[in-house]
């Protein structure tokens, strides 16, 4: 008997089935300082003042950066965490 | 204004003009009263995935608000003791400015309730990236042009702040 739970989201199930990670996206927006934004990274990714500068500057750039990958559970820690310092994040499904 | 470092390593900003010190009080203010259209980007949506974000607006949104209300508190604290000149000096004349200064342990309080409000501000005011970079005074004949000189002034604090908390201290003017 098929899972109507399958049919109604293949998509999901797909991903899920192949266990792709999650990914933590952070999008540029005008307000945030890049100094500010710099100092956010290094302190929830414990990164060096070179790492968190390139993905700063990736957000500038190209409007968005992907600073983390893996587990859901961690990356909506990561979203969350990047909201209290009102950073604009998200967590997409990896494809 | 001049911002410094003290022995301590706070923060400190002297010679505040009175138009300035006002921009300060603000601060304090309940950015979703003051801005309720542009405080929608205080608590943004975690991505498209409809479960998660009822989920995020059931717990994690709620959380948040009462973390920005908390740090808002602090920063209330720190502008109460702000000092605003009373005595007059030698030539008659008041003093020059108001003196603030922030414990380097409240830095973070004052870092997130300054962006809280710079989003609120752009959001509700629609500001663009040029807007913001455009380095000559704003019009302050209009609200709109008040609210930018807010914008650039509280990012001028954020500077100095994140700059002590990077260890850098220094000074400056503004």
């Amino acid at each position: 008997m098929a899972n109507p739970d399958l049919l109604e989201s293949p998509e999901t199930d797909l991903a899920e089935a192949l266990d792709l990670p999650w990914l933590v996206v952070v999008h540029n927006d005008p307000v945030n300082l890049m100094s500010y934004v710099s100092m956010v990274f290094r302190r929830i990714f414990g990164w060096t003042r070179e790492r968190a500068e390139q993905h700063m500057m990736e957000v500038h750039v190209k409007g968005r950066s992907v600073v983390w990958s893996g587990g859901r559970e961690q990356a909506e820690l990561y979203v969350q965490q990047l909201h209290t310092y009102l950073l604009l994040a998200t967590l997409e499904k990896s494809s | 204004m001049i911002f410094e470092t003290n022995d301590h390593g706070n923060p400190v900003f002297t010679g505040i003009h009175p138009l300035l010190v006002e921009l300060l009080r603000a601060v304090a203010l309940d950015p979703w009263e003051r801005c309720p259209e542009g405080s929608e980007r205080l608590l943004p949506s975690p991505g498209e995935d409809e479960d998660l974000r009822l989920d995020w607006e059931d717990h994690v949104q709620s959380e948040l608000r009462r973390h920005f209300d908390s740090e808002r508190a602090v920063v209330a604290g720190d502008l109460e003791r702000m000092t605003t000149p009373v005595a007059l000096n030698e030539k008659g004349g008041e003093e020059d400015g108001a003196s603030l200064e922030i414990p380097l342990a409240h830095a973070d309080a004052w870092l997130t309730t300054l962006n809280a409000l710079r989003l609120a501000l752009v959001g509700e005011h629609g500001f663009t990236e040029a807007d913001l970079s455009h380095e000559s005074l704003p019009d302050l004949s209009d609200a709109r042009g008040i609210a930018l000189m807010q914008v650039n002034f509280y990012a001028f604090i954020q500077e100095c702040l994140v700059r002590c908390l990077d260890g850098e201290g220094g000074e400056g003017g503004a």
